[in-house]
């Protein structure tokens, strides 16, 4: 009988210690000014709506907002796929005026990334569209968050949440130039680029749904370092015109200054600028 | 079957009442047949291996046996089980050869080392030999073959020779049942990345029934849930981000570098350590005793002191078979610095096929041979500058670990080498990138989030690790219901907020 109180006792102090922190964390999430936090609080409403993977951070908010004189938004993050994209944008639309524009970086297309969308259950508590994607294509891992209150901040995604806890994230720019080691590499191995049609739908499904607020919505590709072979991204930009009937706006090798270049695929602040001003002028930030 | 799953969880739950609802032979056919399911989880097939490994060393165990003492050995198979009168037929007809027993031992060793040689080595010297004979503008022609490496069978291969060679040594009596024989090689917790248990530690413990006991079974369970908290947590978190730097070096700065390879050396540690907590704790929870793998190894203050504290069953295992055999310290200086490398290269032959892993075990023989010339001159250095003990060790420690680090660059390259890659540019490049010193700034570091979650894990493991020295938390918890409590949720709390649950594989399940 006392091995049976001690282990109830042991269930009890886990479960119950595992909500307590839990609902701790929480609060932390909550209250941070990374993006996603913002996005979920109601404090995140902008003109512009910016969209992709790593490759989305190139653009650089604070010198898109001074050219622009608009206020941004930016839901990208390391790795995004557009399945879980347009989960987020879905969930912006609903909770915010509408946008004038929406611009999506493409290479988005490029991965499924179950990992990343695991790290979305500490946010899974603000959104059903969340829960339900995560349950969908991950139910262990969507298990584990209904088991354990915890598991759902054993995350990057929380620990940016923690770091930006009271610091902004829209300055988020790897700020160094490739070094000359790296960028000999670049011609040797062509980034192999994938594609997925389930993506390629997503993004196609993302889009009719901004359109349908009224959100003027932009496709590009980012620059990539002068030279640097990405295998399939003339085949993605086709399926995406043909997916989305709107023209991708190619901008991949617009930028010949390796030092606009953190490493093959990002843009340094530098670069970032170079690329904004080239937009910009081509009017995909609007008037 | 690995420890981190599902079905392992499902699998142990079903295990744990069948093994003490059970006593005698019976509970020996439980845990034959559940060591089996777990192996053959993996890959059923192999089975065959180890079943026909087993009875064979079995057999030359007796084939010995019958060296040593014919009567006595015939008179027990007479009066044994038909198996053991079928074995000692074909005993009666081998002994007419008349070999010496040290001809049987030969026997032996050479058809375990041939098994170990086809499944591991095959290729690669095949690989190497083709490259020689290429190097004198020959041609050769054959190919190699499409082997693919059975779990687990550097260990048991090492736990069954050394059954044989005790047996040959007369350390320890024949062993009569060959299930109690293939229990013992085939014991789950142990079987696919040690310990290496050795006969005369543990076949006298399968004698016995072992009891119930709480005591035990908490204490053991205490040791798992550590265990799973070094691989799950520790290892598998800041695996991530060694990865990274070992798949492309040149992406990264030098500090990335350097702190990709003190991860690395973390991550090895934890996973492989973990996985003998967990075999020990699994062992603990059915009442037997496994001998310890770790003893805080990056404590060491010196390279012999580091190989009584890492892989402790395998250095034990070298020691005891090839370096004390071959002469230990015996005979000089020069046979002693041979000895030692000879033992460490073959060491590092031993984690695998592989150029990187043998340079590996190169560098700690260098790392043995250079303490046995230079400890004279440090201690003489010391006494002249009248160093503080407590600095002394740490200097002592310090360099232990980084020339540690350093061989763990190309140990880590190796792994590198057997998916196909090139071990020694990437450890070239690993190791260049350092030394460069671009980038030596944490600002320079991609992924701090990684970096910071690994360093607080590490700090946690070693927090434990020091102060256990002093109390005992494994024993403190089996006494004390209260302590208990607090310290498997607390191990509870960590794992489901620092875990990495994707089942991963252990790192020496490769060797």
């Amino acid at each position: 009988m006392k091995r049976i109180i001690w282990f109830i006792a042991l269930l009890l102090l886990f479960f119950m210690g595992d909500r307590l922190a839990g609902h701790f964390l929480q609060k932390l999430v909550e209250q941070s000014q990374f993006r996603y936090s913002r996005l979920y609080r109601g404090d995140a409403a902008a003109e512009i709506l910016l969209v992709g993977n790593s490759r989305g951070l190139n653009f650089f908010q604070p010198y898109m907002e001074e050219i622009t004189g608009k206020k941004t938004f930016n839901l990208s993050y390391n790795g995004m796929p557009t399945d879980l994209a347009k989960v987020l944008v879905e969930d912006y639309l609903d909770r915010y005026p509408t946008p004038e524009k929406m611009v999506v970086d493409i290479t988005n297309c490029d991965r499924m990334n179950d990992e990343l969308l695991a790290g979305f259950l500490t946010y899974s508590a603000e959104s059903f569209r969340l829960d339900t994607l995560i349950n969908s294509k991950l139910p262990k891992i969507w298990w584990g968050g209904k088991i354990s209150a915890m598991f759902r901040f054993n995350n990057e995604i929380f620990q940016r949440a923690l770091y930006h806890r009271n610091r902004t994230d829209e300055n988020w720019l790897r700020d160094h130039v490739i070094s000359a080691k790296l960028a000999a590499e670049g011609s040797d191995k062509p980034y192999p680029l994938e594609i997925h049609p389930y993506l390629v739908r997503q993004l196609k499904e993302t889009v009719i749904t901004a359109r349908a607020k009224g959100v003027g919505v932009e496709l590009v590709i980012g620059p990539y370092f002068p030279g640097y072979r990405v295998n399939n991204l003339d085949v993605l930009k086709n399926a995406v015109e043909e997916a989305t009937g709107l023209p991708v706006r190619d901008y991949q090798q617009v930028l010949t200054d390796p030092t606009c270049f953190s490493d093959f695929r990002h843009l340094n602040v530098k670069g970032s600028k170079a690329f904004i001003e080239r937009m910009k002028s081509d009017g995909v930030l609007g008037n | 079957m690995v420890f981190n799953s599902l079905t392992f969880l499902i699998f142990i739950v079903l295990f744990f009442p069948l093994y003490f609802g059970t006593k005698g032979r019976m509970r020996l056919w439980v845990c034959l047949i559940a060591s089996y399911i777990f192996y053959g989880w993996w890959d059923w097939r192999f089975l065959s291996l180890i079943v026909f490994s087993t009875a064979m060393d079995w057999w030359f165990g007796l084939w010995l046996s019958y060296g040593n003492a014919p009567e006595e050995t015939r008179a027990r198979c007479e009066n044994g089980s038909p198996v053991l009168r079928f074995f000692g037929k074909i005993t009666e007809i081998a002994a007419r050869l008349n070999l010496s027993r040290k001809a049987i031992l030969v026997f032996s060793m050479a058809m375990n080392l041939g098994f170990l040689g086809f499944f591991k080595y095959f290729n690669f010297f095949a690989d190497n030999f083709a490259a020689l004979v290429r190097s004198f503008g020959l041609t050769p022609s054959w190919t190699t073959l499409n082997i693919i490496l059975p779990v687990g069978i550097s260990f048991y291969t090492f736990q069954s020779m050394s059954y044989t060679i005790d047996v040959y040594r007369r350390q320890i009596r024949w062993e009569p049942s060959l299930l109690r024989f293939a229990a013992f090689i085939a014991l789950f917790p142990q079987l696919v990345a040690g310990p290496i248990v050795r006969a005369a530690d543990f076949l006298h413990q399968m004698q016995e029934d072992k009891k119930f006991s709480w005591a035990n079974f908490n204490s053991g369970l205490g040791r798992v849930l550590w265990g799973f908290f070094k691989k799950v947590a520790i290892a598998d978190s800041i695996a991530l981000f060694v990865d990274q730097v070992f798949e492309a070096p040149n992406a990264f700065g030098s500090m990335h570098l350097l702190i990709g390879v003190v991860f690395y050396s973390f991550q090895i540690y934890c996973d492989f350590s973990g996985y003998s907590d967990i075999a020990i704790g699994l062992a603990r929870m059915m009442g037997y005793h496994f001998p310890e793998n770790f003893r805080t190894p990056y404590f060491s203050k010196s390279f012999s002191e580091f190989w009584t504290r890492w892989h402790v069953s395998l250095s034990s295992w070298l020691r005891d078979y090839l370096y004390i055999p071959l002469g230990g310290n015996r005979h000089g200086r020069w046979d002693t610095y041979k000895n030692n490398m000879l033992t460490m290269l073959l060491g590092g032959l031993w984690h695998g096929a592989n150029w990187a892993f043998v340079f590996w075990g190169f560098l700690h023989g260098l790392y043995l041979i250079l303490q046995r010339m230079m400890a004279p001159v440090w201690r003489r250095f010391v006494r002249l500058i009248r160093l503080p003990k407590l600095a002394g060790d740490a200097v002592e420690m310090a360099t232990v670990y980084s020339l540690t680090l350093l061989a763990w660059i190309f140990f880590r390259s190796g792994s590198i080498g057997l998916a196909g890659g090139d071990s020694f540019a990437t450890a070239g490049k690993v190791i260049g990138g350092i030394a460069s010193l671009e980038g030596f700034a944490f600002g320079a570091v991609v992924n701090k989030f990684q970096v910071v979650k690994g360093v607080l894990l590490i700090a946690i493991l070693l927090a434990v690790e020091v102060t256990n020295i002093r109390f005992r938390w494994n024993e403190l918890q089996t006494q004390n219901p209260v302590w208990r409590l607090a310290a498997f949720a607390g191990l509870l709390w960590l794992i489901a907020f620092f875990g990495t649950f994707g089942a991963n594989a252990f790192i020496y399940f490769q060797f």
